[in-house]
Protein backbone atom coordinates (compact mmCIF):
# COMPACT_ATOMS: atom_id res chain seq x y z
CA UNK A 1 0.00 0.00 0.00
CA UNK A 2 2.78 2.09 1.12
CA UNK A 3 5.34 2.90 -1.79
CA UNK A 4 8.31 5.35 -1.39
CA UNK A 5 10.43 4.42 -4.51
CA UNK A 6 9.25 6.39 -7.16
CA UNK A 7 12.31 7.81 -8.86
CA UNK A 8 12.16 5.57 -11.85
CA UNK A 9 9.44 6.27 -13.66
CA UNK A 10 7.08 3.56 -14.47
CA UNK A 11 7.51 1.98 -18.20
CA UNK A 12 4.17 2.73 -18.77
CA UNK A 13 3.82 5.96 -17.52
CA UNK A 14 1.85 8.64 -19.54
CA UNK A 15 3.68 11.86 -17.40
CA UNK A 16 6.97 11.25 -16.02
CA UNK A 17 8.50 13.81 -13.85
CA UNK A 18 12.39 12.96 -13.04
CA UNK A 19 14.42 14.29 -10.56
CA UNK A 20 12.86 17.98 -10.99
CA UNK A 21 14.44 21.35 -8.94
CA UNK A 22 13.61 24.61 -8.96
CA UNK A 23 15.27 27.69 -6.93
CA UNK A 24 14.01 30.90 -6.30
CA UNK A 25 16.22 33.78 -5.63
CA UNK A 26 14.48 36.11 -3.01
CA UNK A 27 15.58 38.72 -0.91
CA UNK A 28 16.52 36.40 1.78
CA UNK A 29 18.57 34.32 -0.23
CA UNK A 30 17.83 31.34 -2.85
CA UNK A 31 14.37 29.33 -1.95
CA UNK A 32 14.64 26.01 -3.40
CA UNK A 33 10.60 25.48 -3.89
CA UNK A 34 10.58 21.98 -5.04
CA UNK A 35 13.71 19.61 -4.84
CA UNK A 36 14.53 16.25 -6.73
CA UNK A 37 10.57 15.48 -6.96
CA UNK A 38 10.16 12.57 -9.27
CA UNK A 39 6.95 10.42 -10.25
CA UNK A 40 4.59 9.26 -12.61
CA UNK A 41 1.07 8.70 -13.67
CA UNK A 42 -0.26 6.21 -16.27
CA UNK A 43 -3.03 6.44 -18.62
CA UNK A 44 -6.12 6.98 -17.01
CA UNK A 45 -4.99 7.17 -13.45
CA UNK A 46 -6.01 10.32 -11.10
CA UNK A 47 -3.64 10.92 -8.90
CA UNK A 48 -3.09 14.18 -6.20
CA UNK A 49 0.14 15.96 -4.91
CA UNK A 50 -0.94 16.96 -1.05
CA UNK A 51 1.06 19.30 0.52
CA UNK A 52 1.01 21.89 2.99
CA UNK A 53 0.65 25.99 2.35
CA UNK A 54 3.99 27.22 0.76
CA UNK A 55 5.59 23.55 -0.18
CA UNK A 56 5.92 24.19 -3.95
CA UNK A 57 2.43 22.47 -4.71
CA UNK A 58 1.66 25.32 -7.49
CA UNK A 59 5.21 26.05 -8.30
CA UNK A 60 5.54 22.00 -9.84
CA UNK A 61 1.80 22.65 -11.38
CA UNK A 62 3.40 25.47 -13.08
CA UNK A 63 6.54 23.33 -14.16
CA UNK A 64 4.42 20.62 -15.62
CA UNK A 65 1.95 22.90 -16.82
CA UNK A 66 5.12 24.66 -18.72
CA UNK A 67 4.44 27.96 -17.75
CA UNK A 68 7.72 28.10 -15.80
CA UNK A 69 10.86 27.19 -17.25
CA UNK A 70 14.71 27.51 -15.64
CA UNK A 71 14.18 24.15 -13.48
CA UNK A 72 16.28 20.94 -13.49
CA UNK A 73 15.11 17.74 -13.93
CA UNK A 74 13.01 16.58 -16.99
CA UNK A 75 9.07 16.44 -17.77
CA UNK A 76 8.17 14.02 -20.59
CA UNK A 77 4.71 12.99 -21.74
CA UNK A 78 5.20 9.47 -23.20
CA UNK A 79 8.30 9.28 -23.38
CA UNK A 80 8.97 12.79 -24.98
CA UNK A 81 10.30 15.46 -22.92
CA UNK A 82 8.14 18.62 -22.85
CA UNK A 83 9.54 22.31 -22.61
CA UNK A 84 6.93 25.07 -22.39
CA UNK A 85 2.90 24.50 -23.10
CA UNK A 86 1.40 21.47 -24.29
CA UNK A 87 -1.72 20.21 -26.39
CA UNK A 88 -1.16 17.21 -24.16
CA UNK A 89 -1.07 19.24 -21.25
CA UNK A 90 -4.43 21.09 -19.64
CA UNK A 91 -4.56 23.44 -16.84
CA UNK A 92 -7.29 24.82 -14.79
CA UNK A 93 -6.20 27.24 -12.40
CA UNK A 94 -6.81 28.17 -8.76
CA UNK A 95 -8.39 31.50 -9.43
CA UNK A 96 -11.83 32.54 -11.10
CA UNK A 97 -10.59 31.87 -14.65
CA UNK A 98 -13.17 32.43 -16.57
CA UNK A 99 -13.40 35.47 -19.10
CA UNK A 100 -16.36 37.42 -18.04
CA UNK A 101 -17.17 39.05 -21.52
CA UNK A 102 -17.70 35.53 -23.02
CA UNK A 103 -21.01 33.37 -22.67
CA UNK A 104 -20.18 29.81 -21.24
CA UNK A 105 -20.29 28.22 -24.52
CA UNK A 106 -17.58 30.62 -25.85
CA UNK A 107 -15.26 30.36 -22.80
CA UNK A 108 -15.56 26.44 -23.39
CA UNK A 109 -14.90 27.25 -27.14
CA UNK A 110 -12.18 28.98 -26.41
CA UNK A 111 -9.20 26.70 -27.11
CA UNK A 112 -10.82 25.51 -29.96
CA UNK A 113 -11.01 28.95 -31.58
CA UNK A 114 -7.01 29.41 -30.54
CA UNK A 115 -6.48 26.14 -32.74
CA UNK A 116 -8.29 27.79 -35.82
CA UNK A 117 -11.30 25.14 -35.22
CA UNK A 118 -13.90 26.45 -37.75
CA UNK A 119 -17.31 28.01 -35.88
CA UNK A 120 -19.85 25.09 -36.53
CA UNK A 121 -17.20 21.89 -35.30
CA UNK A 122 -16.01 24.14 -31.96
CA UNK A 123 -19.55 24.88 -30.94
CA UNK A 124 -20.80 21.72 -31.15
CA UNK A 125 -17.73 20.31 -29.44
CA UNK A 126 -18.06 23.03 -26.85
CA UNK A 127 -21.63 22.13 -26.39
CA UNK A 128 -20.71 18.42 -25.74
CA UNK A 129 -18.20 19.43 -23.16
CA UNK A 130 -20.78 22.03 -21.35
CA UNK A 131 -23.25 19.32 -21.12
CA UNK A 132 -20.76 16.99 -19.88
CA UNK A 133 -20.31 19.48 -16.72
CA UNK A 134 -23.89 19.57 -16.36
CA UNK A 135 -24.50 23.17 -17.66
CA UNK A 136 -27.07 22.00 -20.07
CA UNK A 137 -29.31 25.32 -20.26
CA UNK A 138 -26.43 27.63 -19.75
CA UNK A 139 -24.70 28.09 -22.78
CA UNK A 140 -26.09 31.45 -23.37
CA UNK A 141 -25.47 32.56 -19.68
CA UNK A 142 -22.46 35.20 -18.68
CA UNK A 143 -19.81 34.35 -16.15
CA UNK A 144 -21.17 36.91 -14.20
CA UNK A 145 -24.90 35.03 -14.09
CA UNK A 146 -23.37 31.88 -12.50
CA UNK A 147 -22.47 30.84 -9.02
CA UNK A 148 -18.75 30.20 -8.06
CA UNK A 149 -19.01 26.54 -8.62
CA UNK A 150 -20.51 27.02 -11.53
CA UNK A 151 -18.05 29.02 -13.00
CA UNK A 152 -15.19 26.43 -11.40
CA UNK A 153 -17.28 23.94 -13.90
CA UNK A 154 -17.15 26.35 -17.21
CA UNK A 155 -13.25 26.55 -16.26
CA UNK A 156 -13.19 22.61 -16.53
CA UNK A 157 -14.94 21.75 -19.32
CA UNK A 158 -13.06 24.71 -21.33
CA UNK A 159 -9.85 22.74 -20.44
CA UNK A 160 -11.08 19.23 -21.59
CA UNK A 161 -12.81 20.67 -24.67
CA UNK A 162 -8.78 21.32 -25.72
CA UNK A 163 -8.54 17.12 -24.98
CA UNK A 164 -5.76 16.89 -23.31
CA UNK A 165 -4.28 13.48 -22.57
CA UNK A 166 -3.27 14.61 -19.33
CA UNK A 167 -5.72 17.08 -17.26
CA UNK A 168 -3.92 19.04 -14.29
CA UNK A 169 -5.11 21.07 -12.10
CA UNK A 170 -4.12 23.08 -9.50
CA UNK A 171 -6.40 23.50 -6.19
CA UNK A 172 -9.92 23.69 -8.45
CA UNK A 173 -12.32 23.75 -6.12
CA UNK A 174 -10.50 25.94 -3.03
CA UNK A 175 -12.31 28.99 -3.14
CA UNK A 176 -15.44 26.75 -2.99
CA UNK A 177 -17.58 25.96 0.19
CA UNK A 178 -17.14 22.08 1.58
CA UNK A 179 -20.56 20.88 0.17
CA UNK A 180 -20.07 22.31 -3.08
CA UNK A 181 -16.54 21.19 -3.20
CA UNK A 182 -17.79 17.40 -2.36
CA UNK A 183 -20.44 17.26 -5.03
CA UNK A 184 -18.47 19.01 -7.57
CA UNK A 185 -15.71 16.41 -6.60
CA UNK A 186 -18.37 13.94 -7.81
CA UNK A 187 -19.01 15.51 -11.01
CA UNK A 188 -15.14 15.25 -11.87
CA UNK A 189 -14.43 11.82 -10.42
CA UNK A 190 -17.80 10.55 -12.88
CA UNK A 191 -16.18 12.94 -15.87
CA UNK A 192 -12.76 11.34 -15.43
CA UNK A 193 -14.38 7.74 -15.52
CA UNK A 194 -16.38 8.44 -18.23
CA UNK A 195 -13.46 9.88 -20.53
CA UNK A 196 -10.33 7.80 -18.73
CA UNK A 197 -9.08 10.87 -18.18
CA UNK A 198 -5.78 10.63 -16.59
CA UNK A 199 -6.12 13.74 -14.21
CA UNK A 200 -3.27 15.12 -11.54
CA UNK A 201 -4.52 17.67 -8.95
CA UNK A 202 -2.85 19.56 -6.84
CA UNK A 203 -4.37 20.07 -3.52
CA UNK A 204 -4.06 20.70 0.08
CA UNK A 205 -7.31 19.09 0.77
CA UNK A 206 -7.35 15.34 2.62
CA UNK A 207 -10.78 14.74 2.06
CA UNK A 208 -10.57 15.88 -1.35
CA UNK A 209 -7.35 13.96 -2.17
CA UNK A 210 -8.59 10.69 -1.06
CA UNK A 211 -12.05 10.75 -2.29
CA UNK A 212 -10.84 11.55 -6.07
CA UNK A 213 -7.56 9.57 -6.11
CA UNK A 214 -5.75 6.20 -7.25
CA UNK A 215 -2.88 7.50 -5.49
CA UNK A 216 -1.85 10.39 -3.41
CA UNK A 217 1.52 11.91 -3.21
CA UNK A 218 2.32 13.80 0.29
CA UNK A 219 5.03 17.09 -0.50
CA UNK A 220 7.29 17.98 2.10
CA UNK A 221 7.04 21.47 3.38
CA UNK A 222 9.65 23.58 1.78
CA UNK A 223 11.94 22.47 -0.08
CA UNK A 224 9.08 20.41 -1.57
CA UNK A 225 9.94 17.13 -1.87
CA UNK A 226 8.08 13.89 -2.59
CA UNK A 227 7.67 12.18 1.29
CA UNK A 228 5.47 9.20 0.32
CA UNK A 229 3.02 7.71 -2.32
CA UNK A 230 -0.30 6.65 -0.70
CA UNK A 231 -1.73 4.06 -2.68
CA UNK A 232 -6.11 4.83 -2.23
CA UNK A 233 -7.88 1.49 -2.67
CA UNK A 234 -10.93 2.35 -2.34
CA UNK A 235 -13.12 0.91 -4.94
CA UNK A 236 -14.77 2.42 -7.78
CA UNK A 237 -17.43 3.71 -8.88
CA UNK A 238 -16.90 6.49 -6.04
CA UNK A 239 -19.12 8.72 -5.31
CA UNK A 240 -18.90 11.74 -2.19
CA UNK A 241 -20.84 9.04 0.08
CA UNK A 242 -17.16 7.56 0.51
CA UNK A 243 -16.11 10.38 2.92
CA UNK A 244 -18.33 8.28 5.51
CA UNK A 245 -17.00 4.61 5.49
CA UNK A 246 -14.36 3.56 7.40
CA UNK A 247 -11.66 3.00 4.87
CA UNK A 248 -12.03 6.19 4.03
CA UNK A 249 -10.81 7.41 7.14
CA UNK A 250 -8.12 5.30 7.83
CA UNK A 251 -6.41 6.40 4.68
CA UNK A 252 -7.35 10.32 5.40
CA UNK A 253 -5.60 9.05 8.82
CA UNK A 254 -2.67 7.35 7.51
CA UNK A 255 -2.16 10.76 4.99
CA UNK A 256 -2.64 12.99 8.10
CA UNK A 257 -0.03 11.28 9.87
CA UNK A 258 2.27 12.30 7.40
CA UNK A 259 1.27 15.68 6.36
CA UNK A 260 0.94 16.99 9.81
CA UNK A 261 4.14 16.90 10.25
CA UNK A 262 4.98 19.08 7.31
CA UNK A 263 2.42 21.51 8.02
CA UNK A 264 3.65 21.97 11.70
CA UNK A 265 6.84 23.27 10.25
CA UNK A 266 4.99 25.16 7.48
CA UNK A 267 3.46 27.16 10.57
CA UNK A 268 6.62 27.16 12.46
CA UNK A 269 8.35 28.38 9.60
CA UNK A 270 5.95 31.03 9.13
CA UNK A 271 6.29 31.96 12.73
CA UNK A 272 9.85 32.38 12.78
CA UNK A 273 9.51 34.61 9.66
CA UNK A 274 7.46 37.11 11.19
CA UNK A 275 9.48 37.34 14.34
CA UNK A 276 12.65 37.94 12.06
CA UNK A 277 10.27 40.91 10.17
CA UNK A 278 10.84 39.18 6.70
CA UNK A 279 8.31 38.79 4.22
CA UNK A 280 6.58 35.57 3.00
CA UNK A 281 8.47 35.09 -0.55
CA UNK B 1 -24.84 58.28 -9.59
CA UNK B 2 -25.74 57.29 -5.59
CA UNK B 3 -26.85 53.64 -5.05
CA UNK B 4 -30.59 54.92 -3.66
CA UNK B 5 -32.90 56.59 -6.39
CA UNK B 6 -33.05 59.79 -5.81
CA UNK B 7 -36.02 61.82 -4.81
CA UNK B 8 -38.59 62.70 -7.53
CA UNK B 9 -39.01 65.99 -5.67
CA UNK B 10 -34.94 66.59 -5.48
CA UNK B 11 -34.86 65.53 -9.54
CA UNK B 12 -36.94 67.90 -10.28
CA UNK B 13 -35.42 70.77 -8.31
CA UNK B 14 -31.92 69.93 -10.22
CA UNK B 15 -33.69 70.45 -13.19
CA UNK B 16 -35.29 73.76 -11.88
CA UNK B 17 -32.14 75.18 -10.65
CA UNK B 18 -30.36 74.11 -14.43
CA UNK B 19 -32.77 75.87 -15.97
CA UNK B 20 -32.71 78.66 -13.92
CA UNK B 21 -29.06 79.61 -14.04
CA UNK B 22 -29.03 78.89 -17.92
CA UNK B 23 -32.07 81.47 -17.94
CA UNK B 24 -30.32 84.09 -15.79
CA UNK B 25 -27.18 83.78 -17.94
CA UNK B 26 -29.23 84.71 -20.99
CA UNK B 27 -31.30 87.08 -19.64
CA UNK B 28 -27.86 88.70 -18.25
CA UNK B 29 -26.28 88.43 -21.86
CA UNK B 30 -29.28 89.94 -23.47
CA UNK B 31 -29.70 92.59 -21.01
CA UNK B 32 -25.47 93.67 -21.90
CA UNK B 33 -26.27 93.29 -25.22
CA UNK B 34 -29.26 96.15 -25.06
CA UNK B 35 -27.39 98.22 -22.20
CA UNK B 36 -24.55 99.62 -25.21
CA UNK B 37 -21.82 100.02 -22.43
CA UNK B 38 -19.86 97.21 -24.68
CA UNK B 39 -18.19 97.60 -28.38
CA UNK B 40 -20.97 97.03 -31.29
CA UNK B 41 -21.29 93.02 -31.79
CA UNK B 42 -18.66 91.98 -28.82
CA UNK B 43 -22.17 90.54 -27.57
CA UNK B 44 -24.25 91.22 -29.85
CA UNK B 45 -28.18 90.25 -29.29
CA UNK B 46 -29.61 86.26 -28.80
CA UNK B 47 -31.92 87.29 -31.90
CA UNK B 48 -28.58 88.20 -34.22
CA UNK B 49 -26.84 84.86 -32.82
CA UNK B 50 -29.80 82.78 -33.66
CA UNK B 51 -30.15 84.64 -37.34
CA UNK B 52 -26.66 83.33 -37.73
CA UNK B 53 -27.03 80.37 -36.75
CA UNK B 54 -29.82 79.44 -38.91
CA UNK B 55 -27.98 80.89 -41.57
CA UNK B 56 -24.67 79.18 -41.14
CA UNK B 57 -26.27 75.68 -41.09
CA UNK B 58 -28.53 76.52 -43.86
CA UNK B 59 -25.26 77.14 -46.18
CA UNK B 60 -23.20 74.49 -47.81
CA UNK B 61 -20.22 76.14 -47.49
CA UNK B 62 -20.59 75.31 -43.59
CA UNK B 63 -21.01 71.81 -43.89
CA UNK B 64 -18.13 71.73 -46.75
CA UNK B 65 -16.13 72.66 -43.87
CA UNK B 66 -17.65 70.73 -40.93
CA UNK B 67 -16.91 67.45 -43.35
CA UNK B 68 -13.08 68.77 -43.16
CA UNK B 69 -12.80 69.11 -39.82
CA UNK B 70 -14.34 66.03 -38.71
CA UNK B 71 -12.24 64.32 -41.26
CA UNK B 72 -9.20 65.53 -39.74
CA UNK B 73 -10.62 64.63 -36.35
CA UNK B 74 -11.47 60.70 -37.56
CA UNK B 75 -8.28 60.40 -39.24
CA UNK B 76 -6.18 61.72 -36.51
CA UNK B 77 -8.22 59.20 -34.01
CA UNK B 78 -7.63 56.54 -35.98
CA UNK B 79 -3.57 56.71 -36.57
CA UNK B 80 -2.83 57.85 -32.80
CA UNK B 81 -5.40 56.00 -31.35
CA UNK B 82 -4.41 52.98 -32.75
CA UNK B 83 -0.16 53.83 -32.89
CA UNK B 84 -1.57 54.54 -29.29
CA UNK B 85 -2.80 51.21 -28.41
CA UNK B 86 -0.02 49.37 -29.72
CA UNK B 87 2.62 51.31 -28.09
CA UNK B 88 0.31 51.12 -24.70
CA UNK B 89 0.24 47.41 -25.16
CA UNK B 90 3.38 46.96 -25.57
CA UNK B 91 4.42 48.74 -22.62
CA UNK B 92 2.54 47.42 -20.52
CA UNK B 93 2.94 44.07 -21.15
CA UNK B 94 7.03 44.39 -20.83
CA UNK B 95 8.71 45.50 -18.19
CA UNK B 96 11.94 46.53 -19.82
CA UNK B 97 10.52 48.24 -22.77
CA UNK B 98 8.34 50.38 -20.01
CA UNK B 99 10.94 50.85 -17.38
CA UNK B 100 12.77 52.66 -20.51
CA UNK B 101 10.17 54.61 -21.95
CA UNK B 102 7.06 55.06 -19.85
CA UNK B 103 8.50 58.16 -18.35
CA UNK B 104 9.01 59.59 -21.08
CA UNK B 105 5.39 59.21 -21.99
CA UNK B 106 3.98 60.63 -19.04
CA UNK B 107 6.39 64.06 -18.97
CA UNK B 108 5.40 63.94 -23.34
CA UNK B 109 1.96 63.48 -22.64
CA UNK B 110 0.97 67.39 -20.89
CA UNK B 111 2.56 69.20 -23.07
CA UNK B 112 1.16 71.48 -25.21
CA UNK B 113 1.42 69.99 -28.68
CA UNK B 114 0.27 73.30 -30.21
CA UNK B 115 4.52 74.09 -30.06
CA UNK B 116 4.96 71.23 -32.79
CA UNK B 117 2.68 73.13 -34.98
CA UNK B 118 5.22 75.10 -37.02
CA UNK B 119 7.03 71.88 -37.53
CA UNK B 120 4.06 70.21 -38.58
CA UNK B 121 3.19 72.92 -41.37
CA UNK B 122 6.73 72.10 -42.62
CA UNK B 123 6.57 68.83 -42.78
CA UNK B 124 2.76 68.30 -44.18
CA UNK B 125 1.76 71.93 -44.95
CA UNK B 126 -0.86 74.12 -44.70
CA UNK B 127 -3.66 71.81 -45.82
CA UNK B 128 -5.56 69.23 -43.67
CA UNK B 129 -2.29 67.55 -43.18
CA UNK B 130 -0.95 69.55 -40.57
CA UNK B 131 -4.16 69.26 -38.41
CA UNK B 132 -4.57 65.56 -38.60
CA UNK B 133 -0.94 65.41 -37.63
CA UNK B 134 -1.66 67.89 -34.28
CA UNK B 135 -4.64 65.31 -33.56
CA UNK B 136 -2.57 62.36 -33.88
CA UNK B 137 0.39 64.20 -32.08
CA UNK B 138 -2.71 65.06 -29.44
CA UNK B 139 -4.51 62.15 -28.76
CA UNK B 140 -1.42 59.48 -28.80
CA UNK B 141 -0.22 60.24 -25.23
CA UNK B 142 -3.78 59.64 -23.40
CA UNK B 143 -4.31 56.25 -25.52
CA UNK B 144 -0.69 54.80 -24.83
CA UNK B 145 -1.03 56.04 -21.05
CA UNK B 146 -3.97 54.34 -20.95
CA UNK B 147 -3.49 51.32 -22.18
CA UNK B 148 -0.80 50.68 -20.51
CA UNK B 149 -2.24 51.11 -17.21
CA UNK B 150 -5.07 48.77 -18.54
CA UNK B 151 -2.66 46.07 -19.65
CA UNK B 152 -1.48 45.79 -15.59
CA UNK B 153 -4.64 45.32 -14.73
CA UNK B 154 -5.63 42.78 -16.25
CA UNK B 155 -6.40 39.47 -14.05
CA UNK B 156 -3.29 37.58 -14.70
CA UNK B 157 -4.71 34.03 -14.79
CA UNK B 158 -6.77 35.41 -17.89
CA UNK B 159 -3.25 35.57 -19.44
CA UNK B 160 -1.95 32.56 -18.09
CA UNK B 161 -5.28 30.59 -19.53
CA UNK B 162 -4.21 31.97 -22.81
CA UNK B 163 -0.69 31.15 -22.99
CA UNK B 164 -2.11 27.25 -21.00
CA UNK B 165 -3.65 27.27 -24.47
CA UNK B 166 -0.88 28.10 -26.73
CA UNK B 167 -2.36 31.19 -27.79
CA UNK B 168 0.01 33.44 -30.28
CA UNK B 169 0.41 37.38 -29.70
CA UNK B 170 -1.94 38.30 -31.71
CA UNK B 171 -4.41 35.76 -30.20
CA UNK B 172 -3.83 36.84 -27.08
CA UNK B 173 -3.88 40.71 -28.22
CA UNK B 174 -7.06 40.67 -29.88
CA UNK B 175 -8.97 37.34 -27.54
CA UNK B 176 -7.97 38.26 -24.44
CA UNK B 177 -6.49 41.95 -23.83
CA UNK B 178 -8.20 43.96 -26.25
CA UNK B 179 -11.48 42.62 -24.40
CA UNK B 180 -10.28 42.69 -20.41
CA UNK B 181 -8.97 46.40 -20.94
CA UNK B 182 -12.06 47.54 -22.40
CA UNK B 183 -12.84 50.35 -20.33
CA UNK B 184 -9.10 52.00 -19.91
CA UNK B 185 -9.35 51.84 -23.44
CA UNK B 186 -12.57 53.76 -24.18
CA UNK B 187 -11.53 56.11 -21.36
CA UNK B 188 -8.11 56.44 -23.22
CA UNK B 189 -9.94 57.04 -26.73
CA UNK B 190 -12.68 59.36 -24.83
CA UNK B 191 -9.53 61.62 -23.66
CA UNK B 192 -7.91 61.16 -26.52
CA UNK B 193 -10.86 62.21 -28.34
CA UNK B 194 -11.17 65.35 -26.78
CA UNK B 195 -7.81 66.41 -27.27
CA UNK B 196 -7.60 65.42 -30.72
CA UNK B 197 -10.71 67.87 -31.11
CA UNK B 198 -9.02 70.37 -29.29
CA UNK B 199 -5.44 69.99 -30.84
CA UNK B 200 -7.01 69.67 -34.53
CA UNK B 201 -9.16 73.04 -33.94
CA UNK B 202 -6.75 75.18 -32.41
CA UNK B 203 -4.39 74.31 -35.54
CA UNK B 204 -6.92 75.27 -37.78
CA UNK B 205 -7.19 78.37 -35.67
CA UNK B 206 -3.69 79.25 -36.63
CA UNK B 207 -3.06 78.45 -39.78
CA UNK B 208 -5.49 77.13 -42.45
CA UNK B 209 -7.62 77.21 -45.39
CA UNK B 210 -10.42 74.84 -44.47
CA UNK B 211 -12.07 73.83 -41.62
CA UNK B 212 -14.35 74.77 -38.84
CA UNK B 213 -11.64 76.63 -36.99
CA UNK B 214 -10.85 78.40 -39.90
CA UNK B 215 -14.23 79.26 -40.13
CA UNK B 216 -14.28 81.03 -36.53
CA UNK B 217 -10.98 82.82 -36.64
CA UNK B 218 -12.23 84.10 -40.55
CA UNK B 219 -15.58 85.17 -39.03
CA UNK B 220 -13.16 86.58 -35.98
CA UNK B 221 -11.12 88.87 -38.65
CA UNK B 222 -14.03 90.12 -40.31
CA UNK B 223 -15.59 90.86 -36.99
CA UNK B 224 -19.07 88.98 -38.10
CA UNK B 225 -19.40 88.17 -34.01
CA UNK B 226 -22.74 86.96 -34.63
CA UNK B 227 -21.19 84.45 -36.93
CA UNK B 228 -18.64 83.57 -34.65
CA UNK B 229 -20.80 82.75 -31.75
CA UNK B 230 -23.32 80.57 -33.84
CA UNK B 231 -19.94 78.39 -34.83
CA UNK B 232 -18.70 78.18 -31.33
CA UNK B 233 -22.50 77.33 -30.11
CA UNK B 234 -22.41 74.48 -33.11
CA UNK B 235 -18.25 73.54 -32.27
CA UNK B 236 -19.58 72.98 -28.06
CA UNK B 237 -22.91 70.92 -28.84
CA UNK B 238 -21.05 69.13 -31.25
CA UNK B 239 -18.00 68.31 -28.98
CA UNK B 240 -20.76 67.75 -25.93
CA UNK B 241 -22.60 65.30 -28.52
CA UNK B 242 -19.37 63.29 -29.29
CA UNK B 243 -18.64 62.48 -25.50
CA UNK B 244 -21.91 61.63 -24.74
CA UNK B 245 -21.69 58.97 -27.57
CA UNK B 246 -18.58 57.63 -26.57
CA UNK B 247 -19.73 57.41 -23.06
CA UNK B 248 -22.76 55.81 -24.31
CA UNK B 249 -21.06 53.58 -26.33
CA UNK B 250 -18.72 52.62 -23.40
CA UNK B 251 -21.34 51.94 -20.90
CA UNK B 252 -23.09 49.72 -23.64
CA UNK B 253 -20.04 47.40 -23.96
CA UNK B 254 -18.96 47.86 -20.99
CA UNK B 255 -22.23 45.92 -19.23
CA UNK B 256 -22.04 43.19 -21.88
Amino acid sequence: MLNSDASAPAANALLAVEHVSKHFPTPEGVVTAVEDFSFSVKAGEFVSIIGPSGCGKSTLFNIIGGLLGGYEGRVSVDGATVSGTHPSIGMVFQEESTFPWRTVLDNVAFPLEIAGMDKAGRQERAAHFVALVGLQGFERRLPAELSGGMRQRVAIARTLASQPRILLMDEPFAALDEQTRLLLGDKVLQIQQELKQTTLLITHNLTEAVQLSDRVLVMTYRPGRLKRIVDIDLPHPRDSEVVSSEAFGHRVAEIWHDLREEASRGIAADEARVLRGGHRP
Amino acid sequence: MSAAAPLPVAALGIARLRLAIVLVVLAAWEALSASGLLFRDVIPSLLKIGAALGKLLASADFYGNLGVTAGEISVALLIGGTAGLAVGIALGANRFLSQAFESLLLYLGPTPKIIFFPVMIMWFGVGPGSKVAMGVLSCFFPVAISAAAGMRQIDRVLIRVGRSFRATTWQMVTKIYLHAMREPIINGVRLGLGVAIVGTLLAETKLSNRGLGYLVIQAYALFDMPKMYALVIVLFVLSIGVNVAIGRLGRGVGTK
